[in-house]
């Protein structure tokens, strides 16, 4: 019997057949600025509460998250201009209905989006069916009306999700979901109609959960040269995906902002590296390789 | 109220202003980027009273029920010892203080009012006490009522009506800009969303700290060691000092006296600071120094 929630066969990385990624690549390489707005006084829907310090308003923590559209994104971009990084953003989607010139700032280097929900201060978690349908279908909208693009995929807002999630992703036509922690590869995921993938994001390279406490921007350099550095090693026999989640709030802190050039630094001088996004990386998969990867783990099943 | 989804903010209190689209802010002989410490000076309460709301968990060994001995005396020690420190520091290195200060302190230390003002610091309002901050729990008569003692008590002690407010533990209520205008404050400090003072309603202006700039944040709520600490106080003026060419910069910082004038850790705030000071184009000013000069001349 395999075990709850059984959305993802097991499936040991050794035992895999080989990802080769479009022209050889070790590392498919995405970074994923999550461009956020955390409401002033959200109303907590569910067991989650957005401002756990204080009764709302919490001015500090709104204030500090709000620094990094005024201030830390145009940082970060300045970095990932001079790196030449198509990103692939985790998005509020009313970002781009509070804040023109973010939206027009990517819309004009044409990167990838995939929703982080409408909010960081709405989760989904409490949402009935009909809820999360809908949701799903102003995510799309919205994003179509304000960039033009298809939305493809999903990191829950503020990584909340249901059970039903991946399903109801599904169905609205979605084909990723990256709240799953648990590969260095894109992998299927169960749902009832349609295809969808995981590809791999990071909760540990990434600068939020790092500077929430006492780690610093020399660490996460160190940590993202180390794993890339290993990950390119294997990558040689497999492709491998690599992810760098980032907040502008935190990484565009004049402080930080040099660790981030030391990463990128670190990475560009390298080559066999594909410099994408979850939007491709799941295309690509689900191309070449979904079809396989469900037969091959049917060998696992308990 | 959940947020609308339309252009701009979710509040009322001050405009959207992405930093990339302003135009260039100048300093005062084109400095690039202008200092202001706040030195915070708080009273901690021996027995809060019941009905307040605190955020604070910082000194001794977080809190533990009353009496707590270890935390009430840690925060004291600001008051006794590490406040001389800090300020020695200020001094040596031609630094005016702003001194965060709460209407307890006022009223139950006057040495430390004469002294602060004796060593030309500006004293702006900190509220009641390190154990008390606004929050939207307070009805509107209790908060104008708890805003109203805290300037009068600081006009009182000091005389003068402080200009500045910075909140306890960056709190506030959905009113407060509203009722600190009415109070007659200038400006106030706990909006941690930019490097520039910016106006925001009522005639208010806002002097933005850098919340990670904050040794109580960074040190006693995050963990950080003081030698880290020092070294992203250089990084970041580094990165700003750099960015201040093309439009002014401000690094407020604002210093815990219990904590960051620990015997220890003194050196390493003398040496990041010394660094800060040694570069051309830093302009160290006081709060009201900064706001005066950002109300007449901001693009």
């Amino acid at each position: 019997m395999s075990l709850p929630p059984h959305r993802v066969d097991y499936s040991p990385i050794i035992e895999r057949p080989p990802i080769k990624w479009p022209n050889g690549e070790r590392v498919a390489l995405w970074i994923a600025p999550n461009v956020e707005h955390y409401e002033y006084m959200p109303v907590q829907y569910g067991p989650r509460d957005p401002w756990p310090r204080t009764p709302y308003p919490d001015v500090q923590q709104y204030s500090y998250r709000d620094y990094g559209n005024r201030v830390g994104f145009w940082r970060m971009l300045e970095v990932l201009d001079q790196y030449k990084i198509r990103a692939c953003v985790s998005l509020n989607l009313a970002v781009l209905e509070h804040f023109p010139e973010i939206r027009d700032a990517m819309v004009d280097r044409d990167w990838d989006y995939m929703s982080h929900g409408i909010y960081n201060t709405r989760y989904l978690y409490a949402y009935t069916e009909a809820e999360e349908r809908e949701f799903y279908r102003d995510n799309i909208a919205t994003l179509k009306r304000q960039t033009g693009k298809q939305l493809k995929g999903m990191l829950g807002p503020a990584i909340s999700g249901t059970e039903r999630t991946p399903d109801l992703m599904s169905e609205a036509g979605l084909i990723y979901h990256t709240d799953w922690m648990h590969d260095d590869q894109p992998v299927p995921i169960n749902v009832q109609s349609g295809k969808l993938v995981s590809v791999p994001y990071s909760i540990e390279l990434n600068d939020s959960p790092l500077f929430r406490v006492n780690y610093e921007a020399d660490y996460f350099a160190d940590i993202c040269k180390r794993q890339f550095d290993q990950l390119y090693k294997e990558g040689a026999e497999s492709g491998r995906v690599m992810c760098i989640a980032l907040h502008p709030f935190l990484i565009g802190q004049p402080h930080r902002i040099k660790y981030l050039d030391e990463i990128l630094r670190h990475i560009t001088s390298h080559d066999g590296i594909w410099y994408t996004t979850a939007d491709e990386i799941a295309d690509y998969y689900i191309e070449n390789y979904y079809d396989q990867a469900v037969i091959h783990a049917q060998q696992f099943k308990a | 109220m959940p947020a609308e989804r339309r252009e701009g903010m979710d509040h009322p209190h001050h405009e959207w202003s992405p930093i990339s689209t302003r135009a260039k802010l100048s300093w005062p002989d084109d400095a690039k980027v202008a200092l202001c410490v706040i030195v915070t000076l708080e009273h901690t309460e021996w027995k809060p009273p019941e009905d307040s709301f605190s955020a604070d968990q910082a000194g001794g060994l977080g809190v533990r029920p009353f009496p707590d001995y270890p935390r009430f005396s840690h925060r004291e020690y600001g008051h006794r010892v590490g406040i001389f420190r800090v300020l020695d520091v200020l001094d040596r290195l031609g630094i005016k203080a702003t001194v965060a200060m709460d209407s307890q302190t006022a009223e139950g230390y006057p040495y430390l009012v004469k002294h602060c003002l004796g060593r030309g610091c500006e004293i702006i309002a900190h509220g009641i006490s390190g154990s008390q901050m606004i929050s939207g729990n307070m009805s509107t008569a209790e908060e104008a009522e708890f805003i109203r003692s805290a300037v009068d008590v600081l006009k009182k002690a000091t005389g003068t009506a402080p200009k500045g407010w910075f909140g306890t533990d960056y709190g506030e209520s959905e009113r407060t800009p509203a009722l600190l205008a009415q109070a007659g404050i200038d400006y106030l400090c706990d909006w941690v969303n930019d490097e520039q003072p910016y106006p925001m309603k009522d005639g208010l202006f806002s002097l933005p700290a850098m919340l990670e700039m904050d040794d109580l944040f960074t040190m006693s709520n995050r963990r950080v060691t003081i030698d880290r600490y020092a070294q992203s106080i250089k990084d970041g003026f580094d990165v700003m000092h750099r960015d201040g060419a093309k439009n002014g910069r401000l690094l407020v910082i604002n210093l815990h006296p219990w904590l960051v004038g620990q015997p220890f850790r003194i050196g390493y705030l003398e040496d990041a600071l010394s660094h800060i000071m040694g570069h051309e184009g830093v302009w160290a000013a006081t709060g009201s120094g900064i706001i005066d000069w950002y109300r007449d001349n901001r693009p």
